[in-house]
Parts: C-alpha cells; structure tokens; sequence
C-alpha cells in the first residue's frame, strides 16, 4: 500500500534529504494541536513558531549566506507535506517566502528575528481576492495576508521596492476563515524601501510549498477514510467491499497520485509553468479528494468532532491561496510551449 | 538450442543514452516507411510487412530479447527509449505478439526445443502470432474461460470459440488459454497452448467493429489436434504464467501517446473551426493539456522503476485509467468543436489526419481492453488500497 506511486525524479541524496527533513517534522503531527488553535487569536503556537525556527525551516529556502538552511524546494516540499498532514496552522510557507525577500532585498536586522521565532513577516502582495497579480500601489489596502493578526512585521511591494514595516504601524483588520483560522486586511503608510527583490520566483515556491501542504493533508484524510471503510459494517459486512465505494475510493487515489507525480517533478525543478500545474492540480484535487473522503465517510464525516473535516476547511482555505486552478492553470497555459507536433 | 548471431554488431547498451536515441531516430527516419505515418487504425500484416522485415533484417525486431535469443538485449532505460521514438515517429504497430508477448514467455518458461523451434520464425516473420484469451463468456472473468484441451496420446484436442483476437486473420500461429482440467478451481485448471493456425478444424471469422474495421476475430475450434509438446510450462499451470505478462501491458496501455495524439489533432482541429477565441473553449483546452502533463508526470515515475530494473507493482494500473479517460474526454471535445463535421465517416477534406469521428471511436475501446477500467479500479481496490 505505498503512497509513492512510482518513483520521483529526485537524486539518492535529494531523496535522503527529503526523508531527513520529514522525520524532522514527526512532532508536528498531532491534529489535535491543530484542533485546540483553532478561532483563537492568532490561531498559531509562537512556542512551536520558535520551534520551527531551531529546526531551520523558517529559512530552508534562504542561502546560508544569509543566516539560512540553503536547501532546495524538494525538502521544502517534503516539509510541507508533513505539515498539511498535521495540519500545522503556524504561517510557515508565508514567512518562508518573506525570508526569502528579506534575504535577497540585503536586509538583516528583522530577518534574524524572523529566523529565531522572534518575528512573524508576511508578505502582503494582492490587493484582491483570486488574483496572481502583485500590487504595488501603495495607496491600496493588501487583503488575504494568511495569519495576518499574528504578524509582527508587513512586507509590502512598492513601485520603488520592497517595503517592510512594523505590524503596529499598520491598520490590519482580520475576518475569521472557515478552518478557524484567519486572513487579514493590511493598510499602511509605508516610508522608504529597503531594496529590491523578485516577487515571482517567491510567488511560485508559496504556491507550490502550498501545493504539497494540500497534498498532505490529502494523504491524511484519505488514509482516514480507507481505515473508516474497512472497519465500518453495515448490511453485515464492511462497507469498503462495495463496489461503489471502492470506486471512488481509487478515483480518489488517481487524484492523489497525479498530485504527487506533479508537484515532486516541480519539486525537483521549480519552474513558473511546472509550479502553476502543481498548484492548479493540488487545488482541484484537494477538493475532490475531501469531498469523496466526506461522501465515503458518511454522516460522522459531517461532525466538527470527527477530524476529516478539519482537512476539508483547510482545503477551502488553501485551494485559492495563492492562485486557485483556474488562475493557475491559464498561467501554465500562458508559459507553457506548445505540444511538439505528434 | 544453437545461439542465433545477432544481426546487430553493435552493443547499443554501451552508448550514451541521448546518442543511442539520436542512433535510432535517424534509422526509423531513414527507413520507416512515410505512407505508414500515423496510421488511423492497426494495420494488416500485408500492409506493415515491409516495416516488420525492416527490423528483422536490422537486428532490432525484439529489442527486449536477450542477445543469445537474436534480440538486442537492451536495458530497460534503453528499451524506453527505442520506444519512445518509434511512438514518435508515428510508427504502426507490427503484429507484434509474437514480439512481445509469446517470445518473452518462451525464454522464461519453455523449453530448449520450443524456444529452439519458435524463436528464429519470429526473428524471421515466418510465424505471426495472435493471442487467444477472452471467450464469449469469459471477458472480464477470464478465469472462467471454457475452451477445452483433452489429452488424447500425443495430441491435446481442442474445442470451444475464442473471440476479441486481434489481427487473428493475419496470424498463423496462436498462442492460447485452454481448460485442461475441468474439475479444478477455476485458476488451476488453465494450461497455455501453441496452436498452428493452419491445423483443421479451425476457423476464423472477422468482427467488424464501430470503425468499420475488422481489427478483432472470433475463432472457432472444432476438434483441432494440437501435439502435447506445444503445451508451455507445466499442465493446468497457464494462469500463473499469462497473468505474468500482463504488467507490461499496463505501463504499455498507459503511456500518454494516444492522448497526445488526440490533442494535436483537437489543436488543428480547433485553428480550423476558429474557436481559440472562445474562453470555453480555452478553458477546456487547457484541462486538457494540463491533465496530459500530469500523466505524463505520473509515467515517467514508472518508466524510473523500469529503469532501475525494479518490479512494476499493482498500482501501475493507475496509468491504463488516467491514460483511456483522458483520451477519451479530448475527443469527446472534437465532436463538440466539430459540429456536424464531427460525423463526418471519412477525414475532414484536406487533412487525412483530422478526423473527430474516427479518433472518437478509436478512444471508445480503450477503457475495455486490456482489462475493463471497472476490472483495473477493482484490481487497485483490493490490491493496492487493500480494500476487503
């Protein structure tokens, strides 16, 4: 019953490495820490925030120059799919990108917080849901910053660079999302820029480190619910021997399986176009996959107390966050050449 | 048995792998023939003969083979490779289950003087090979098959009704499934026969399917003496052996060729009809595309299992699903692009490779063969998930 579904294009060592910082994250598995954060403010453990930051994961992705881990996204991603599978709530993949800024803007001073625990940076990009595009008027409020009541700084896009400011110099107000936790609206007055730095590349790895949270998460629910179909009986035998549901459970399965052969192969070569297939795939997958994992398990699937359905809000909440599938897909389509002619 | 030379001097296992590619590429160009390009429908042994000796005069019919038997002897990472640029190329398939089913299961299972006997009239193309497995009755349920086989002295004599043989026209020798003892379990008593096509008592009637073509046969077996020595492997022995060649066949029938077939004709199709415009349409088309990268993702984890030399699991079949589905849902795309050209029996003037119709058809099948979708995702259920 292997979850790998063939095997990845990573190198021996890459694979190693990948292993390494899985078993990394054991302690981060337990949803039921997950479950006892969710609807408080900020809706993350700074505890296990400063955690996260000794085991290096806030900067995994920052050069080792600048203070970080300077690894690559296939552990970034291993990582993230241990998260979605604990359904971790601390904005890792958020402050992942936003180190990443700090590093390449040459800024240091909050970076160093940032990768000690003692500060939380989001990157507050869009200034409308369900967009891919950055914005860098600075007159426009930023909405959707994920976490964003626990932040203590703000990195806003200008048209003259990047901006970083302190969280109590900015208005942000949150609005509370359906897996108990929150997004907010960021309004400043930002000063001077502190340098430059590419927001694409940074775009893409949150996407796809999202990507491979989803995917987790997937694993997660989708064990749960073989495990539901083997041990619940009804008409004297378990329900997992009907044909019916043993059918959308596979279908369930390719899903997830599609999934992972995308978002490992962008894992290993992080390109815009392969990114944005990653992410429109897990998007729609994430969905379809919960909802089949709903459906299979029945009316307990429907109860907050049951954990299945803490996967489901949480796919709800990341399926849009940073580019749903149609979004992505239409980019993918956009950088993608075309087929070679068979 | 005496070891066949082979043709081929070279040890092709030893080039660099972009080399070898560029090695076959040049040689399918130079020689496959154009007219053969992308055939719409499998072609008769008349008409892909020449292809056929092309390859066997070269040395590379039976690029699995190992050398001793006159195959190349390729690894897997090489034999992927020759593959790829035949699928490339748009090459037909040769009547090709002497190739890569029969000659396989001979050299692991038969004896020296079957492979002795079989083996060079493949090489050669003096015997043609079909493969006689589904019954009218037995689809799905292979294992219910009814064909009989009784010893009588020296000879295993045969009745009963094969049906869905591919090319059995073309062929004229038929390897096969046959009950040897009716009174066992329904897996144990199945033995794996080598029956000469030409033998009395045999007779072959061609299916007409939905694209009017007469791919698949029925055969019909009236009292055909076989000799015991065609029997292979050990008696009421066949399944075990049969169900070994089949993995094969599941990376085979998912590999993405047939999808990205269909959706460069969907592209042509759509410069046609002039509907790049229509964001529906763009929409769906990227669906489309997208869905063909994943799978094709999703293959290349497989195709490394074959090339680091590992055992292809159970869920391999995951492939065969994705693969026919999606075919299936770019052509159904075609008939709702084409209009009422998407009824059209012949190609759509001017393009003998645009026909929505045609491809529609042809994607019809592919969830049934090879093991119905239904059959793979029960396969996957019990196997892989573990279901009860």
């Amino acid at each position: 019953m292997s979850e790998a579904a063939g095997i990845p294009p990573y190198s021996e060592d890459q694979a190693e490495s990948a292993r390494l910082v899985r078993e990394s994250a054991a302690g981060f598995l337990d949803v039921g820490r997950a479950r006892a954060l969710r609807f408080t403010m900020p809706g993350f453990s700074r505890e296990a925030w400063r955690e996260m930051a000794q085991l290096g994961w806030i900067g995994l992705l920052v050069p080792e120059s600048a203070g970080g881990a300077g690894l690559s996204m296939i552990e970034m991603c291993a990582l993230a799919e241990e998260l979605g599978r604990g359904l971790a709530p601390e904005p890792l993949i958020p402050c992942a990108i936003s180190a990443l800024l700090l590093a390449e803007a040459g800024e240091r001073e909050v970076l160093g917080q940032l990768l000690a625990g003692e500060a939380v940076v989001l990157t507050a990009w869009q200034d409308r849901p369900n967009t891919l595009e950055v914005c860098t008027d600075l007159d426009r409020p930023r909405c959707s910053v994920p976490m964003a009541g626990g932040a203590t700084h703000l990195l806003l896009p200008g048209p003259d660079g990047l901006h970083l400011l302190k969280a109590a110099d900015c208005t942000i107000t949150t609005e509370t999302t359906v897996d108990g936790g929150h997004i907010g609206t960021v309004r400043a007055q930002p000063g001077r820029p502190i340098g430059q730095a590419a927001l694409g590349p940074a775009l893409d790895r949150a996407a796809l480190a999202t990507a491979a949270y989803l995917l987790g998460g997937m694993e997660a629910a989708f064990a749960m619910t073989l495990s539901y179909l083997k041990t619940r009986q009804q008409f004297g035998r378990p329900i997992g021997s009907f044909q019916a549901l043993q059918h959308k459970a596979v279908d369930t399965r390719l899903q997830i399986a599609l999934t992972r052969a995308v978002v490992e192969e962008a894992a290993a070569r992080p390109e815009p176009a392969l990114c944005s297939r990653a992410k429109a795939r897990a998007s729609e997958a994430a969905m379809l996959v919960q909802q089949n994992c709903l459906q299979m398990s029945g009316g307990i699937g429907y109860t907050d107390q049951y954990d299945l359905g803490l996967y489901l809000r949480k796919a709800m909440v990341l399926a849009p966050a940073f580019g749903g599938p149609a979004l992505h897909r239409a980019r993918f389509m956009a950088l993608s050449p075309e087929l070679e002619e068979v | 048995m005496d070891l066949i030379t082979p043709r081929e001097p070279q040890d092709l296992n030893a080039m660099e792998d972009e080399a070898f590619r560029l090695h076959v590429r040049r040689w399918i160009e130079a020689n496959y023939p154009p007219e053969l390009r992308y055939p719409p429908r499998r072609l008769h042994w008349n008409e892909n003969k020449v292809w056929y000796f092309k390859l066997a005069e070269k040395g590379w019919l039976c690029p699995g083979w190992p050398r001793e038997y006159g195959g190349l002897g390729l690894s897997p990472a090489k034999q992927i490779i020759f593959t790829e640029e035949l699928e490339r190329w748009g090459c037909a398939r040769c009547n090709d289950h002497g190739i890569i089913m029969l000659g396989p299961l001979l050299i692991r299972y038969g004896t020296p003087q079957q492979r002795a006997f079989f083996l060079p009239k493949i090489l050669s193309g003096e015997h043609i090979w079909c493969q006689g497995y589904s019954e009218p009755n037995a689809g799905s349920d292979l294992a219910s098959l009814r064909t009989t086989a009784v010893l009588e002295g020296d000879h295993y004599i045969v009745n009963g009704q094969k049906i869905w043989t591919t090319l059995a026209q073309d062929a004229n020798w038929m390897f096969m499934l046959v009950r040897t003892d009716p009174a066992a379990k329904k897996q144990e008593g199945i033995s794996f026969l080598l029956v000469d096509m030409t033998s009395p008592g045999i007779t072959v009637r061609p299916i007409i399917n939905l694209e009017m073509h007469d791919e698949f046969c029925e055969v019909f077996f009236d009292n055909v003496r076989v000799p015991k020595e065609n029997l292979v492997g050990e008696p009421n022995k066949g399944w075990e052996m049969a169900k070994a060649l089949l993995s094969f066949e599941r990376i085979y029938l998912g590999s993405p060729r047939q999808s990205a077939y269909a959706l460069t004709r969907l592209r042509e199709l759509a410069e046609r009809m002039g509907v790049w415009e229509d964001p529906v349409f763009a929409a769906t088309y990227a669906k489309h595309r997208a869905d063909f990268e994943d799978l094709k993702s999703l293959y290349g984890r497989y195709v490394e299992v074959l090339k680091r030399g590992r055992p292809l699991g159970a869920d391999v079949s995951q492939l065969k699903i994705i693969q026919s589905e999606l075919f299936q849902r770019i052509t159904e795309t075609m008939l709702a692009v084409a209009g009422e050209h998407g009824a059209l029996f012949e190609p759509m003037a001017g393009n003998r490779t645009l026909h929505p119709a045609g491809l529609y058809l042809q994607a019809r099948p592919t969830s049934i063969y090879g093991g119905t979708n239904e059959i793979q995702r029960n396969i996957l259920a019990k196997n892989v998930l573990g279901l009860p």
